[in-house]
């Protein structure tokens, strides 16, 4: 064996080590309970800067409005579904604060008024949760839809987020809803 | 730490909310209204991560197959386009081995960071296989290689000296990447990836055009990623070099035709070349103890210098951006508020806490940076070393470090033409 297959050998045999050590070390990391692999919003610490609706990877944000009817009022004048300064409570598009249309406001019962997302029309915006948050129960809050997440690596709304709101959570606590808590 | 700091805020919120609830109270429906029942889906998964890894295997071993024994082109590429396929195009490309290297990282440095166990495999498996066979991953399982593998129709060569100092840039960018993840500042390459953007038919469209520009690269000059940036492929190619198999490109004995040297898309293959400036022997072996010298000259000098710099380099971190922006607030309470401040100071943020963080993560940066600058200035100082040690070759041979065992060159080996 010449010196230059020897010198070969022994970086074969230390990377083999390094592979082997690493390896080791490292399968120990993955024990436990499962991974945190999904992303989510803890919506009692989201701000709604409105990063959401313009970071993700997604031409469209996988960030949807929630909403939890069993939070919120049912109120006739809805914080979330007008904008502040509305005069007259009906459904034109200029009074709403959804810029997409996306809320869908049905009459239930004197005086109560139910509000469901349109999934395919929220991009994710956070102005009603906003306006829910501040003058509402704030049944509306924002979560990643897990369905059209796309599990980036590293969620790119994490990386901006203000009030440092998105993290890894695992499958069992994929969303965090506001209904429950 | 952290955890308990974000616990605080997360309490805080919510007794926030708790008040904020009270505002109308549950209405009581007398018409019989019931809650909807809102449900939302969580994908499967554990079986796409179980058959990503399958099929990793799998296609490597068909890899190894079609370059060692049936040494054919024709299945390499096949196997590419599945790659492109699936891993690219229905997987979306993420978590990809480039990417992973990036977990491991912060599983190395973060005690909190769990590491998906697929996401471990996905890293080591191309590893062992290039030590036992070479880049099998690069040939025609990583999505990204495969990609541009596909498109590329020509290659016209960068001069070997362009070329030498280019491939510098992956140990670069593998420095970083283990910087900024080993900090827990950003992960740097699934930010830069060039293709996901394709992939997924849509994102940032810098990243975008970066791609497209690499692509069509790529059609003139072989893999312009894996050559030029991919920091993996960097890592991939220490392994390869030392392999326990390596790759010929004919099994019957070379006729210098030099063929196979224009068709290597990477710029692979060693032509033979003799000494031909006598050299005498205490020459070279000076030569080679100045070198060996400059070695660690270099590793400390390059050390040094990102340690200079580590507190600029911080500022890629969330907490020590955020300080930055609140300190110079406050020295001119003139200026327009950003949203990251304002998000601070809602929420009744502590200038001390903030402060006591990012001085955590300067003294971080201070310590890995000086450790990215070491490992640059060690791989400078080794290629050189490299460089340094003519070798005589009496015929063209495959330099297995750069090698992406694309098998063209079998192809066109005047010798693998004619029957055994
Ligand atoms: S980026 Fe953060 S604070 Fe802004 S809307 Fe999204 S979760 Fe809320
Ligand atoms: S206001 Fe924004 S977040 Fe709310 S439903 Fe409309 S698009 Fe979605
Ligand atoms: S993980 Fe990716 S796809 Fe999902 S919300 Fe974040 S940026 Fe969007
Ligand atoms: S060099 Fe990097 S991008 Fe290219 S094939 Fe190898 S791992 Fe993939
Ligand atoms: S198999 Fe390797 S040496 Fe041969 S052409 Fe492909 S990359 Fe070049």
């Amino acid at each position: 064996m010449d010196r230059r297959d020897f010198l070969r050998t022994c970086g074969a045999i230390f990377a083999g080590g390094v592979v082997l050590a690493a390896g080791g070390m490292l399968t120990t990391k993955t024990k436990g309970e499962e991974g945190d692999v999904f992303w989510q919003i803890d919506p009692f610490a989201c701000t709604q800067c409105g990063r959401c609706e313009t970071d993700c990877v997604l031409p469209v944000s996988a960030v949807k409005c929630f909403h939890a009817n069993k939070v919120c009022g049912y109120c006739d004048l809805c914080g979330g579904y007008y904008r502040p300064s509305v005069k007259d409570l009906n459904t034109a598009a200029e009074n709403q604060m959804c810029p997409t249309g996306a809320i869908q406001r049905k009459f239930v019962e004197e005086p109560y008024f139910e509000y469901t997302i349109d999934e395919s029309l929220c991009n994710g915006c956070g102005k009603c949760v906003k306006g829910c948050t501040s003058f509402g129960n704030g049944s509306l809050f924002l979560q990643v839809l897990q369905d059209l997440c796309q599990q980036c690596n590293e969620c790119q709304i994490a990386r901006v987020c203000p009030s440092n709101a998105i993290q890894r959570v695992s499958y069992k606590d994929a969303y965090k809803l506001k209904d429950h808590a | 730490m952290r955890k308990r700091i974000l616990f605080s805020i997360a309490g805080m919120m919510s007794t926030l909310l708790a008040m904020a609830e009270a505002r109308f109270p549950k209405p009581d429906f007398t018409s019989g209204y019931e809650y909807p029942d809102i449900t939302h889906g969580v994908p499967m998964e554990q079986f796409w991560n179980i058959l990503d890894i399958v099929l990793l295997v799998a296609m490597m071993s068909v890899v190894v197959w079609a370059a060692y024994k049936k040494r054919s082109r024709a299945v390499i590429f096949s196997t590419s386009i599945l790659s492109v396929g699936y891993f690219g195009f229905f997987r979306s490309g993420c978590v990809c081995s480039v990417g992973s290297l990036q977990n491991v990282t912060l599983a190395m440095t973060d005690p909190d960071y769990h590491l998906p166990w697929y996401v471990l495999l996905i890293f080591l498996l191309p590893i062992v296989f290039a030590l036992l066979f070479g880049r099998v991953f690069c040939s025609g399982v990583c999505p990204l290689g495969a990609l541009q593998e596909l498109i590329n129709v020509r290659n016209f060569r960068l001069s070997r000296a362009v070329s030498s100092a280019l491939s510098m840039i992956p140990w670069i960018y593998l420095a970083f990447t283990i910087l900024y993840a080993a900090t827990r500042s950003q992960f740097l390459v699934c930010r830069l990836d060039p293709f996901i953007g394709i992939f997924r038919l849509g994102g940032d469209w810098g990243m975008i055009i970066f791609g497209v520009i690499l692509l069509i690269m790529s059609v003139f000059i072989g893999r312009p990623f894996c050559q030029y940036l991919c920091p993996y492929g960097a890592l991939l190619s220490v392994f390869s070099s030392l392999s326990w198999k390596k790759l010929e490109i004919t099994q019957k004995s070379c006729i210098n035709c030099a063929l196979c040297d224009k068709s290597c898309p990477v710029d692979a293959i060693h032509q033979p070349q003799s000494s031909k400036t006598k050299e005498s022997r205490s020459a070279g072996v000076r030569r080679i103890v100045l070198m060996s010298a400059l070695l660690p000259l270099f590793t400390a000098a390059c050390g040094i210098l990102l340690h200079q710099h580590s507190d600029t380099l911080s500022r890629a971190h969330k907490d020590v951006y955020l300080y930055e922006l609140v300190m110079a607030q406050q020295n001119d309470p003139d200026m327009e508020e950003c949203i990251e401040v304002e998000t601070f100071n809602a929420m009744g943020g502590n200038i001390d806490e903030l402060k006591a963080k990012a001085d955590k993560v300067k003294d971080d940066y201070a310590f890995y940076a000086t450790l990215a600058g070491c490992l640059i200035g060690f791989v400078i100082g080794f290629k050189l070393l490299k460089w340094s040690l003519k070798r005589s070759r009496k015929t063209y041979e495959i330099d297995s470090a750069r090698c992406t065992m694309c098998g063209k060159c079998f192809n066109y080996c005047p010798q693998n033409l004619t029957k055994k």
